[in-house]
């Protein structure tokens, strides 16, 4: 067993422990805690493969953005941070049973079909960044996805604001 | 680095794991940021997925895919969590199963 | 960029221009029916652009976007839904208080990522498709909060496209594990030569995968059962955003379930065409046994738009048989024009009669309307006929073509059940007929220039059009998927 096993390893079970808080536990703002806990540990599986630049937008994008975000969201719609109601919808036991049908399926698939198992070529030594950046701007690769990503950011841009929004302003003007 | 060490199918069956455990908090929680979070869940471990992929076939593509699921994600986070702040002012509440003013 | 990228993606990129020129001009117009206007006429230009491409096909951006005649057939569609969209909306939001230039923003936007859907040649740019088109839908849905109700629809469309997001994005994940790419052309390429390319594809993975795009893109087209809570939605949100996204969010999810499972996963068609049988089957029955008991007529209408969901997916049964594969798909995009018409022009008589503040939406409201309003109530009974599939419509002729669809791929039993279904579904739609004719009543309408003209134009045109429908189900015909 070398190093990255163990890495890999713990990450994993701090993944699958966190991810069960997020979806267990009844205090909000421990939930998103948790949910920065899992998204870091999905970002030291990134770096483990040798997806660097990735690693750091997630921590930028996820952690930083999105996971601040709904922060911010818990903040504005608890006014105790603890939620004293039932927390499980009624449908809960069929839910279960759902999922773990799910990740039966899932499992037992992945394990009969076993990908392969052969050890990648390094990229190092390669300019993965450089690369990346070439192709998000070339015609021939990813300038389209790109653009349309723009646009997409653009429409939620105006949506979001319009949702939130004030009333009393809008009648203002 | 020593991560080649490793078999793609372990970080796949923890993306499994990952995604099932978001499918169920989607399908169990009544609370609307709690089902979002694990929407969130599940998006990562699609991303996880491609980054493995894309490690056991040492292309960039599949990294670039998760580089856009994350702008997505991060369109879809402003949108949605200012629908539930919004619904929060108007009913006191983000408790999806109490959202009955449509009868269902 | 050459020449040829440009051609493919003109018709978009200069509606996506048009969107941020009206959205600079909105701030400096008073009057939100301008507004309404210069979208009508981006729109008007960009069916223009998209109609001088019939004949061409090609591939641009490398292998990104493709054009061909399904997709310039399926982007008419939609452009015209887009200009009945706007003219449903044009009085009612007005009437409604909710008049705001960021309406026709974001409806544009909404069919931007439509349009993408369409023509999308990669499953990364069905993915951004799929949510371009849903997020302004999101907030279009919750246009008229603080409305709880209209609240309440988004937040619950929201959630519901976020978890149907999920399961798209693994399931793509997962094609790219078995393929080693995401393109359409590449994927088709590694499957056909099946272990050929460093033996990397792998057929249970790949399996895998197209069924959880199934289950996302089922959700998105609210197929039973991931039809959870299509009616809450359908029935909170503004009803010109419902009449729309009824449409456009149908219209987009067909035709991009059926480029990827015709072109990329044909070689699933035994695994998955009983799945899709089964769940059209669970569609058409569960949407229209539910329908019977609803009496809130958006409700109503929700669940017949589930059931007909049910319809559409059985073209996509034998998707695997190219002989039948022409054919289904011709029957399929006839069904989606008679539905688009349909489904317009009945939310435009659900708007006409729609007072503030959810009143005048049951079914009850409806009764006198014969007396009273005599074209409106001709217009309802016509949309009531050729949704159940009676003549002489447009429904009758679509669900022909289908059930003779379905029947040439050997699936003698799905329809019967789309016969038996469609029996039930007459039980619900014309009691609606009986209220405005029989019962006695006092039905009040709005009275819109442009909602009368959509509404009478749809039941004229419903009615024309079926009785030479061969033209049409010719041009679908024509609509052919290029195939890499």
């Amino acid at each position: 067993m070398d190093a990255s096993q163990i890495i890999f390893g713990l990450t994993a079970l701090l993944i699958i422990f966190s991810a069960l808080r997020v979806v267990t536990t009844r205090n909000m703002v421990h939930a998103a805690l948790w949910l920065i806990v899992t998204l870091l540990g999905v970002t030291v599986l990134y770096a483990l493969l040798q997806a660097n630049f990735l690693a750091v937008v997630q921590v930028v994008v996820y952690v930083g953005a999105i996971a601040i975000l709904f922060i911010f969201a818990i903040m504005l719609t608890r006014r105790e941070m603890r939620d004293g109601g039932p927390q499980l919808n009624k449908g809960w036991p069929l839910a279960a049973l759902i999922s773990l049908a799910v990740f039966g399926g899932l499992l037992a698939l992945l394990y009969n079909a076993p990908v392969s198992e052969r050890l990648a070529a390094s990229l190092e030594g390669q300019d993965t960044l450089g690369a990346l950046g070439q192709a998000l701007v070339s015609p021939d690769a990813y300038v389209l996805p790109f653009e349309v990503a723009s646009v997409l950011l653009l429409a939620a841009l105006i949506g979001a604001v319009y949702v939130a929004l004030n009333k009393k302003q809008e009648s203002d003007k | 680095m020593m991560a080649g060490t490793l078999p793609i199918s372990y970080y796949l069956g923890l993306s499994a794991l990952l995604f099932t455990l978001g499918v169920l908090g989607v399908l169990i929680r009544r609370n609307a940021l709690v089902i979002f979070m694990s929407v969130e869940l599940m998006l990562n471990a699609g991303n996880l997925a491609f980054v493995a992929f894309a490690r056991m076939y040492d292309m960039l593509n599949g990294q670039i895919f998760v580089f856009f699921v994350m702008a997505v994600a991060a369109a879809e986070v402003a949108v949605g969590l200012a629908l539930i702040v919004a619904i929060f002012k108007t009913k006191r509440s983000i408790d999806v199963d109490q959202m009955n003013s449509l009868k269902g | 960029m050459t020449q040829l990228d440009f051609i493919t993606v003109l018709p978009i990129a200069f509606l996506t221009f048009w969107v941020c020129a009206l959205l600079l001009a909105d701030l400096f117009i008073k009057r939100k029916g301008l507004t309404a206007v210069l979208a009508a006429v981006g729109l008007a230009i960009t069916l223009g652009l998209t109609l001088m491409q019939v004949g061409r096909s090609a591939l641009g951006f490398n292998g990104m976007l493709v054009l061909d005649g399904f997709s310039i057939f399926v982007q008419t569609l939609l452009l015209l839904s887009g200009l009945l969209g706007i003219a449903l909306a044009y009085g009612y939001i007005r009437r409604m208080k909710i008049e705001r230039g960021e309406y026709y923003g974001l409806l544009l936007f909404s069919i931007i990522g439509m349009m993408l859907m369409a023509q999308a040649a990669d499953l990364i740019m069905v993915f951004l498709a799929l949510e371009t088109l849903s997020i302004p839908l999101y907030v279009l849905a919750a246009f008229a909060r603080p409305n709880p109700d209209s609240e309440e629809s988004g937040l619950k469309y929201f959630l519901l496209g976020a978890f149907a997001g999920g399961f798209v994005l693994y399931g793509i994940a997962l094609i790219y594990g078995a393929t080693g790419s995401t393109q359409l052309a590449q994927i088709i390429s590694v499957v056909n030569l099946s272990g050929g390319f460093e033996g990397i594809y792998n057929p249970t993975l790949m399996l895998i995968g197209a069924a959880l795009v199934l289950v996302g893109l089922g959700f998105k087209v609210a197929a039973v059962p991931f039809h959870m809570w299509t009616p809450d939605v359908y029935q909170g949100a503004p009803t010109a955003v419902t009449a729309f996204m009824a449409a456009g969010a149908k219209i987009a999810g067909f035709a991009a379930l059926l480029r990827v499972f015709a072109l990329a996963f044909p070689t699933l068609s035994a695994d998955l065409s009983p799945v899709l049988w089964v769940i059209s089957a669970l569609t058409m029955f569960g949407g229209n046994l539910i329908a019977i008991s609803q009496t809130n007529i958006k409700r109503m209408l929700a669940y017949s738009s589930i059931a007909h969901a049910g319809y559409i997916l059985m073209a996509f049964v034998p998707f695997g048989d190219p002989k039948v594969l022409p054919v289904s798909v011709a029957a399929g995009l006839f069904y989606l024009v008679a539905y688009t018409l349909t489904n317009f022009g009945t939310w435009g008589v659900v708007i006409a009669l729609e007072k503030a503040e959810g009143k005048g939406l049951e079914i009850s409201d409806y009764a006198g309307l014969g007396r009273k309003y005599p074209a409106l109530a001709a217009a309802m009974t016509v949309f009531m006929l050729s949704l159940t599939g009676m003549p002489p419509t447009l429904g009758l002729v679509g669900k022909f073509y289908l059930f003779r669809a379905v029947l040439e791929g050997g699936y003698v039993w799905l329809a019967v059940i789309g016969v038996i279904t469609s029996l039930i579904s007459a039980y619900y739609y014309l009691r609606v007929v009986v209220t405005m004719y029989m019962h006695e009543g006092e039905a009040q309408t709005e009275r819109e220039f442009w909602l009368g003209l959509t509404t009478l134009g749809a039941a004229v045109l419903t009615v024309l059009i079926s009785l030479t429908p061969q033209w049409l189900f010719i041009l679908a015909k024509d609509a052919v998927l290029m195939l890499f």
